[in-house]
């Protein structure tokens, strides 16, 4: 006998029995909230004519919401055994929970009774389970959720109501990493994401808090889980680098874990002392640090002009550049890069559309003045438009002059020189194009050995410079 | 209510009216908020756009292509025979398919033997894509391919196979992918269409719906030339005195205007006003595209326009043409096959003879297109399809043809956004069905419209009540083959 009840954990304290019967609370609750508001209903309902056949059910409905209002009580307190919850919400969670059962106990046996009760204690009752089924289960859904779980993405006028603070305005995502924080940037979002669910005011498993810098430098029960600068003695990073079968492996219960960059990230943050603010690229974070947080932000996917937001461009130089020739076309849907295109234009480009067009120079990324008659002249404005990813100069006779004025484009990775007066100056002008990926040389004046050479000093880059 | 096209739309009926009072204001206020600066960079039929959910129009996203060159197959390439070696059908060349695996009802049900390959195979290229003798000239493009062998059709039947590839459904009357691309993203060339269809001389079975723009205003729907002296019809002012034609234009239009300013504004009299004035300007602008005076020899000879074949030199011209058409920035070509005299690509028999005409036509055009689009940069900007309608049978149908195999096909893309060199997908071991990766017409569609920059869940158009998509309620991004 004894052996079967240490089996089940039942010797243990609270014994294990206690909490897996604990942890059927959530499941069962909703059934006296369903059964209780179900027979206040069909009590209302049953004072009309046509719905007066009910009303030799509703004591059982309201039998049905006492008994699973018994088991919800009866779980709920085992669950409160295994603690963690923020007392005071439990006091009244608890005792709201035991009144809710008397309440339902009471409209069964007035139900019940063929002897008509003094008129108004029916309905008496009826309010009561009805108003209190909504106070516990409120205060039921603050204990799992946390306090400010309901109202965290209510409009501001009902916050005010609530007597609670207007929202936190989420911080701007991070597009540049120069600008990101290293803590409420980088960290802070992390432990958001994967950690505070559980560990929040409300909740505080393991009485650890890891909603603010001070509350994660506190620690928990078991003393400090941060340790600046030593990560392998910290608590919590032990925690998160555990096997994920690990019994200590945190987050627990199969939860989302965090990624292996973030545990990186989190790691080489507490080495680097656990700082509270700061840029992050001001701590001298090593390469690999820096590939990792461009990873997080998701600023490694794409150019970083991308994660730019641009304003809308200037109507009138828009309306202009059209009535010029040039093709105007917005390039995404929640931002206001553009493309150009003269080439359609059947005209010469001039001086003037070149000064325009630099009037856009924040929105443009693509440009094709392909076949136009651009003259090296022309590259000096051209060379200002910083943002240009691809251009396309091809079918026009520019030289090597013209080119040196485009070295200072940082975010072009496609140049189509194609049929052009370049030749072995390039050499030096190409190279300079730091974002380069592609460029386009068949059928200008660079040496065969230009090409070999620079095939062979610049791998990555991609060079065409003949058709099969 | 009065959205069915083919029937000429009332002025404004009780309900509309109704509709319009009810959210008047609001939209306004709406439109005001949104609307801001119209950046979309072309002309295009305001009408049915401004009543539809979308208020924006052009890509979602930044896109990797600017235009599609759709390289129509017509009739479905044998798979076994092309880009899907199957080394098991040459060991059991002769035997009783139906002995082998479950064989499925075919178009003529004549199921003869298991048929190997009348063409060997052989590794191309860094990645070493196996390529049958049938292309030798595509073979050496492999690097710049991405391949799919596991394609699959819903319907085993030329007409609605059709259909379903290039509206995205079996039935007839959908809008064709093209119109739904020149509707999202618009033409970048004022003086010729947006959606153009090279016709090589053979008009896909299901005829010119293919081509249509479905619901979606006329003036998305293809315009067709036709291969040689004279691609448009009437492309020449028939009037001796100058400007004669221009006077005769004016006075049409100004009837047009004076009925719009009756009826409020009709789609199929706004449609035909700009079709009128693109049709004017197509006088000038086609004669210039098909005119190859510029072009050098060699790229004529890449192209195989030296040909001694008449078939591959009609096709090679219509390669050309389509590099010409997206050097004009026209969104979207579609070329047909050339009539080789041994039907498209439908050998349900002499399979041997047929599938090596249709395949000497158009294998150093397609090459010659690759290589010129690649060398001048432009291939960067284009994204170049390459398929069938569906794939053929494994076994024989009678004794050298094959059937309709809609269970799998080989189709291969390059170009803007593709990864060269990849192979997706995998057929059994006798390349008769998908077993891995099976990629439908809706997820093509889809990754065509996401290398533009479209979002094919959003890219709708409000029809018979609900929100229309070229995808309807399918089609995911295949991002395997993607850079």
């Amino acid at each position: 006998m004894l052996g079967i009840l240490s089996s089940i954990g039942f010797l243990d304290d609270p014994a294990d029995i206690f909490i897996f019967l604990g942890r059927l609370h959530p499941l069962v609750v909703h059934l006296p909230i369903g059964f209780l508001f179900l027979a206040a209903l069909a009590q209302l309902a049953s004072t009309k004519p046509k719905f007066q056949a009910i009303t030799p059910f509703i004591s059982y409905v309201w039998a049905l919401g006492a008994l699973s209002a018994f088991f919800a009580v009866v779980f709920g307190y085992f669950l409160s055994l295994s603690g963690d919850y923020e007392p005071d919400t439990l006091f009244w969670h608890k005792w709201m929970g035991v009144g809710v059962l008397l309440f339902s106990i009471a409209c069964y046996y007035i139900t019940k009774k063929t002897t008509k009760p003094f008129l108004y204690t029916k309905w008496f009752f009826t309010g009561l389970v009805t108003v209190s089924v909504f106070i516990t289960g409120h205060l039921g859904g603050n204990l799992t959720h946390g306090s400010t779980y309901l109202l965290e993405y209510a409009p501001n006028t009902i916050r005010g109501l609530a007597g609670m603070p207007p929202k936190v305005e989420p911080r701007k995502k991070v597009t540049e990493l120069d600008s990101a924080d290293v803590f409420l940037d980088l960290i802070s979002p992390m432990l958001d994401s994967k950690c505070t669910s559980c560990h929040n005011a409300g909740k505080k498993k393991g009485k650890l808090k890891l909603t603010t810098y001070n509350e994660i430098l506190k620690g928990g029960e078991g003393g400090e889980v941060v340790i600046p600068g030593d990560a392998l003695n910290s608590e919590l990073f032990k925690r998160i680098s555990l096997p994920e079968d690990h019994d200590d492996f945190m987050p627990s219960e199969g939860k989302r874990p965090l990624t292996d960059n973030e545990v990186k990230l989190i790691e080489w943050w507490i080495k680097v002392g656990a700082p509270p603010d700061g840029y992050f690229t001001q701590l001298n974070p090593e390469k690999e640090v820096i590939a990792m947080a461009e990873n997080f932000f998701g600023l490694d996917r794409e150019n970083q002009l991308y994660g730019r937001t641009v304003v809308a461009p200037d109507k009138v130089v828009v309306d202009s550049l059209r009535s010029r020739g040039f093709v105007l076309n917005r390039l995404m849907k929640d931002n206001y890069f553009m493309g150009a295109n003269f080439s359609l234009s059947e005209r010469k480009l001039e001086l003037s559309d070149v000064e325009l067009l630099v009037q856009l120079k924040e929105q443009l990324i693509w440009l094709d003045i392909s076949n136009s008659n651009v003259q090296d002249a022309h590259l000096e404005k051209i060379g200002q438009l910083e943002n240009l990813v691809r251009l396309d100069v091809s079918g026009n006779a520019i030289t090597d002059a013209g080119l040196n004025h485009l070295v200072g484009l940082k975010n072009l990775e496609s140049l189509n020189l194609f049929d052009t007066d370049i030749s072995d100056g390039a050499l030096i002008a190409i190279p300079k194009l730091k974002a380069l990926q592609k460029v386009y040389l068949w059928q200008t004046k660079i040496s065969p050995e230009g090409i070999s050479k620079l095939r062979k000093e610049h791998s990555d880059l991609k060079i065409v410079s003949e058709r099969e | 209510m009065s959205k069915y096209h083919n029937f000429m739309q009332r002025p404004l009926s009780r309900r509309e009216m109704l509709g319009i009072c009810k959210g008047g204001f609001g939209t306004l206020a709406f439109a005001s908020l949104f609307g801001g600066l119209p950046l979309v960079g072309c002309d295009r039929p305001k009408k049915g756009l401004a009543a539809s959910s979308d208020l924006y129009l052009g890509p979602h996203y930044l896109p990797k292509a600017k235009n599609v060159i759709f390289l129509y197959m017509d009739g479905g390439v044998s798979q076994v025979d092309s880009f899907d070696p199957k080394p098991r059908l040459a060991k059991e060349n002769g035997e009783d398919p139906r002995k082998k695996f479950k064989v499925d009802n075919t178009q003529f049900d004549n199921v003869g033997k298991i048929l190997k390959s009348p063409w060997d195979f052989k590794q191309y290229g860094e990645c070493g894509m196996p390529v049958s003798e049938l292309f030798p000239h595509i073979a050496t493009c492999v690097d710049d391919l991405a391949l799919i062998r596991s394609m699959t059709s819903n319907f085993p039947e030329h007409t609605n196979a059709n259909y379903f590839l290039h509206t995205g459904s079996g039935i007839q009357g959908r809008p064709s992918m093209g119109s739904w691309m020149t509707y999202g993203l618009g033409s970048e060339n004022k003086n010729i269409p947006g959606y153009v269809v090279l016709d090589g001389g053979l008009i896909p079975p299901g005829g010119l719906d293919n081509f249509k723009n479905g619901f979606l205003p006329a003036s998305y729907q293809a315009s067709v030339l036709r291969a040689g002296a004279e691609p448009v019809a009437n492309i020449r002012p028939q009037e001796s005195i100058q400007n004669l034609q221009e006077q005769k234009l004016g006075f049409i239009k100004q009837l047009d205007q004076n009925l719009i300013g009756k009826m409020g504004e009709v789609d199929a009299v706004e449609s035909a006003i700009s079709n009128y004035e693109l049709a004017y300007k197509m006088q000038s602008s086609i004669p210039e595209l098909t005119e190859f005076g510029a072009e050098s020899e060699a790229t004529k000879k890449l192209y195989g326009l030296d040909s001694d074949d008449p078939h591959t030199k009609g096709y090679a011209s219509q390669c050309l043409l389509a590099r010409r058409l997206v050097e004009r920035g026209v969104r979207f070509i579609e070329l047909t096959c050339p009539n080789v005299g041994a039907d498209r690509w439908d050998q349900h028999s002499n399979l041997k003879q047929g599938h090596e005409r249709n395949a000497h036509a158009v294998d150093q055009p397609i090459a010659g297109l690759l290589k010129d689009l690649k060398s001048r940069g432009l291939l960067e900007e284009t994204l170049v399809v390459w398929t069938g309608e569906f794939g053929r049978t494994p076994f024989a149908q009678g004794s050298n043809g094959r059937d309709h195999n809609p269970s799998a096909f080989s189709m291969w893309m390059a170009g803007a956004g593709i990864k060269g060199g990849t192979i997706f997908g995998k057929t059994d071991d006798y390349g008769y069905r998908v077993i891995e990766n099976e990629v439908t017409i809706h997820d093509l569609h889809a990754t065509i419209m996401h290398l533009l920059g479209l979002n094919h869940e959003q890219l709708t158009f409000r029809f018979g009540g609900r929100d229309m998509r070229l995808t309807d309620v399918h089609g995911h991004v295949i991002k395997d083959i993607l850079a």
